[in-house]
C-alpha cells in the first residue's frame, strides 16, 4: 500500500488534500453508476442551455412580440405566449432563476443541516437528543405550506424564497450527517486527536469533515432538487418573482392557456423534470440507491 | 391492554402540543416580522378606520406581545381563526365548507397509492435484483422527480383535450344536476385525473421504502423459520414478512402526509377541485391574510394528528417499539 490507490486514508499517514480523499472516496466505495452518468448528463445539458441562453435563442425572454400564441415552428421552437414572449427563451432565462434559488437555497440548508447534524452526532447526549427532536419536529410540519404562509406574509421576491426554502430544508442533511457522524466518532483518529490535545471545532472541521464529504455531496444533490421542486410550488401558487420568471411562473402561467397551447406547459415542464430527475440520479448513483435514506 | 393505548395516546398527545405550539408561534411570528402594522395586514389593502380599531381591539395589538400571542393562541386552538376579509364569513367555517372535497379527494389518492405501492414494492422486493425490479426502481425514481402539478396538466392535456375522455377539472358536471347514483358516478368521473396525479408521488415513495423494509425482513430469521416450517410462499411474504415491513410503510405514509397535503394544494388549483388548495389560492391571490394563515394552521394540525395517529399504529403494529 505504499503508491497504491489509496482506499481508506490512514490515520497517520502523510494527509491527501480534500480533492484526493473525495475522489478515493468515490472511486473506492461509491462508483458512480450508470444512471448516475446519466443524472450527470441531464443536469450538464439544462446547465449548459441556461448559462449559454444566448447562444441558443436570440429573443429576450420578457420581450413582448407581435405573434401571439404561436405553435412551436421555426421563427420560435418552443412557440410564443400569450404576449408574444418566446417560450424558448423564457425556458432556458427561467432556468437562470429555477436554478439560482435551488443552489442558493441548498448551500444554506446543507450548510444548516451538516453543523447540526455534526453537532448532534459528536456530542451526543441530551444536546443530540434535543437538536434531533427539533429536527423531528421540523419534518412533520408541512414544509411547503409553511413556506407559502411565511413567503406570502413576508413578500415575495428572490431572497425571500431562497431564505425560507433552506431555512426549512435542513433535516434531511442534518440526518444523515448525524447517523455518519456517530460512527466516525469511534475511530482511533478521532481519539488520537483528541489525546493530542485538539479542540472539538478543530477535530470537527479537520477529521470528520473530510470523512463526511461524499455523503455532503449526496444530499447537496439531493437538496438542491428539492429546492427546485419547493421553488416550482411556491412559484406555481402566484408567489413567484414575475421580474424573474422562473419555471413553476411559466407553468402557472401556461395553466391559463392549457386548453389552446400545450408548448407553455409542456417545455417548461420538461427542463424542470429534467433537471429534477437528473439531480435525483446523480445523487443515487453516488450513494448507491441510498437516496431515500439520504432524502428524509 | 387499553392501559397501554392510552398510556400510548398521552404520550404522543404530548409530543403533539409542542408541535402545534410551533405552528401557531411560526403563525404569530410571521404576522408580527411582516412589514408593516399587523392590524394593516389582518385587515386586507383598504380597510376603514373603524374595522382597523376592530382588530386592533380584537386581537388586542395594543397590549404587550406576550399577552396578544396568548389572545392569538387561545383563539387558534379553539379553531377561531378570524373573518376572512374576503367573504366576511368566519375563517373556521370557509375552511369546514371546503374540507370535505379535500377529504375525497386526498383520501381516495391515499388509498389508491397505498394499496398499488405496497403491491408494486412487495412485488419488486420478491424478486430484487431482476428486470421487473429494476424497471419498478427506475419508474419510482422519475416519480418522486416530476411535480405532481405538471403531471396534471399534462393528464389534462393528453385525456381531456385531445382524447377528450375525461372532464377538465372541476367537481361535477356543471350543466347538469345529477341526483343519487348518478350524482355519485359523476363526481367519481371528475375524480380519476386528480386522484391519479396526486397519487404519483405518494406510491413511488411506498413502494420505494416498502421495497426497502421487505428485502430487510426476507432475510431475517423468522423467515428461514417459516420456510422450515412449511409455511406456504404467500403466508410467509404477508403474514411473516409484510407484517414487520408495514412499520416502515406507515412511517413513510405518515411521515409524507405533510407533502401529499402541499401536492393536493397544487394538483385541486390544476383541476379547478373546490377544497382547501383553492382556498389557498384564492387568499394568496386576494391578499386575504385571516384566510391563509387559518388554513395552514387547519392544515398542519390535521398533518399532525395524522403523523401522531401513524406513531400509534406503528407501535400497535410491532410490540418492540413499545418500551
Amino acid at each position: 500500500m505504499k503508491d497504491g490507490i489509496i482506499v481508506k486514508p490512514a490515520p497517520f499517514a502523510g494527509r491527501p488534500g480534500w480533492g484526493m480523499r473525495l475522489f478515493s472516496g468515490l472511486a473506492a466505495s461509491r462508483r458512480l453508476s450508470a444512471s448516475g452518468v446519466l443524472g450527470v448528463a441531464f443536469v450538464v445539458i439544462v446547465g449548459a442551455g441556461t448559462l449559454f441562453a444566448p447562444l441558443f435563442t436570440p429573443f429576450d425572454p420578457l420581450a413582448l412580440g407581435a405573434d401571439t400564441l404561436q405553435a412551436p415552428g421555426w421563427a420560435h421552437p418552443f412557440g410564443t405566449d400569450d404576449l408574444g414572449r418566446d417560450v424558448l427563451a423564457r425556458v432556458l432565462y427561467g432556468g437562470r432563476v429555477s436554478l439560482s434559488v435551488g443552489l442558493f437555497s441548498a448551500v444554506l440548508s446543507v450548510v444548516l443541516g451538516m453543523t447540526i447534524g455534526m453537532v448532534a452526532g459528536f456530542f451526543g447526549g441530551a444536546l443530540d437528543e434535543a437538536l434531533m427532536r427539533i429536527t423531528e419536529a421540523f419534518q412533520i410540519l408541512p414544509k411547503l405550506l409553511v413556506a407559502v404562509v411565511v413567503v406570502s406574509l413576508i413578500g415575495s421576491g428572490l431572497t425571500n424564497e431562497i431564505l425560507v426554502i433552506g431555512l426549512l430544508s435542513w433535516p434531511a442533511t442534518a440526518r444523515v450527517i448525524r447517523g455518519r457522524v456517530q460512527v466516525i466518532r469511534h475511530e482511533e483518529f478521532i481519539a488520537a486527536a483528541e489525546m493530542s490535545g485538539a479542540s472539538w471545532v478543530r477535530v470537527l472541521a479537520r477529521h470528520v469533515t473530510p470523512n463526511v464529504l461524499s455523503f455532503l455531496l449526496v444530499s447537496a444533490a439531493l437538496q438542491v432538487a428539492s429546492a427546485i421542486m419547493a421553488e416550482s410550488f411556491l412559484s406555481f401558487l402566484g408567489l413567484g418573482d414575475p421580474a424573474h420568471p422562473s419555471w413553476g411562473l411559466l407553468l402557472q402561467q401556461g395553466q391559463l392557456f392549457l386548453q389552446q397551447a400545450w408548448w407553455l406547459t409542456t417545455f417548461p415542464g420538461i427542463a424542470l423534470a429534467m433537471t429534477i430527475l437528473g439531480l435525483n440520479l446523480m445523487g443515487d448513483g453516488v450513494a448507491g440507491g441510498r437516496a431515500g435514506a439520504a432524502r428524509r | 391492554m387499553l392501559p397501554v393505548i392510552v398510556k400510548l395516546l398521552l404520550r404522543r398527545a404530548l409530543l403533539a402540543v409542542p408541535l402545534v405550539l410551533a405552528v401557531v408561534t411560526i403563525t404569530f411570528f410571521f404576522i408580527r416580522l411582516a412589514p408593516g402594522d399587523p392590524a394593516a395586514i389582518m385587515a386586507g389593502d383598504a380597510p376603514t378606520p373603524e374595522f382597523l380599531a376592530q382588530i386592533r381591539s380584537e386581537y388586542g395589538f395594543d397590549r404587550p406581545v406576550w399577552a396578544q400571542f396568548l389572545t392569538f393562541l387561545g383563539k387558534a386552538v379553539t379553531g377561531d381563526f378570524g373573518t376572512s376579509l374576503y367573504t366576511k364569513q368566519p375563517v373556521f367555517s370557509v375552511i369546514l365548507e371546503r374540507f370535505p372535497a379535500t377529504v375525497l379527494m386526498t383520501g381516495t389518492a391515499m388509498i389508491v397509492a397505498s394499496l398499488i405501492g405496497i403491491l408494486v414494492g412487495v412485488a419488486s422486493a420478491k424478486r430484487a435484483g431482476s428486470r421487473l425490479d429494476t424497471l419498478i426502481s427506475a419508474a419510482s425514481l422519475v416519480g418522486y422527480s416530476v411535480p405532481g402539478f405538471w403531471v396534471g396538466q399534462l393528464l389534462i392535456l393528453l385525456f381531456a383535450v385531445s382524447l377528450n375522455w375525461l372532464p377538465v377539472g372541476g367537481m361535477e358536471a356543471a350543466r347538469a344536476s345529477y341526483r343519487g347514483w348518478r350524482h355519485i358516478q359523476d363526481v367519481a368521473w371528475h375524480m380519476v385525473l386528480p386522484v391519479a396525479t396526486l397519487s404519483v408521488f405518494l406510491l413511488t415513495m411506498i413502494a420505494r421504502f416498502t421495497r426497502a423494509a421487505m428485502i430487510d425482513a426476507l432475510d431475517q430469521d423468522y423467515v428461514l423459520v417459516a420456510e422450515a416450517k412449511g409455511a406456504s410462499r404467500a403466508r410467509i411474504l404477508w403474514h411473516h414478512a409484510f407484517r414487520n415491513a408495514s412499520v416502515t410503510t406507515i412511517t413513510v405514509i405518515g411521515l409524507e402526509f405533510g407533502a401529499v397535503l402541499a401536492g393536493a394544494v397544487v394538483v385541486e388549483i390544476v383541476f379547478s377541485w373546490p377544497g382547501l388548495g383553492r382556498l389557498f389560492y384564492d387568499a394568496i391571490y386576494r391578499r386575504d391574510f385571516p384566510l391563509l394563515t387559518g388554513a395552514f394552521m387547519f392544515s398542519s394540525f390535521i398533518v399532525i394528528a395524522v403523523n401522531m395517529a401513524s406513531d400509534v399504529a406503528c407501535t400497535l403494529l410491532d410490540p418492540r417499539i413499545r418500551r
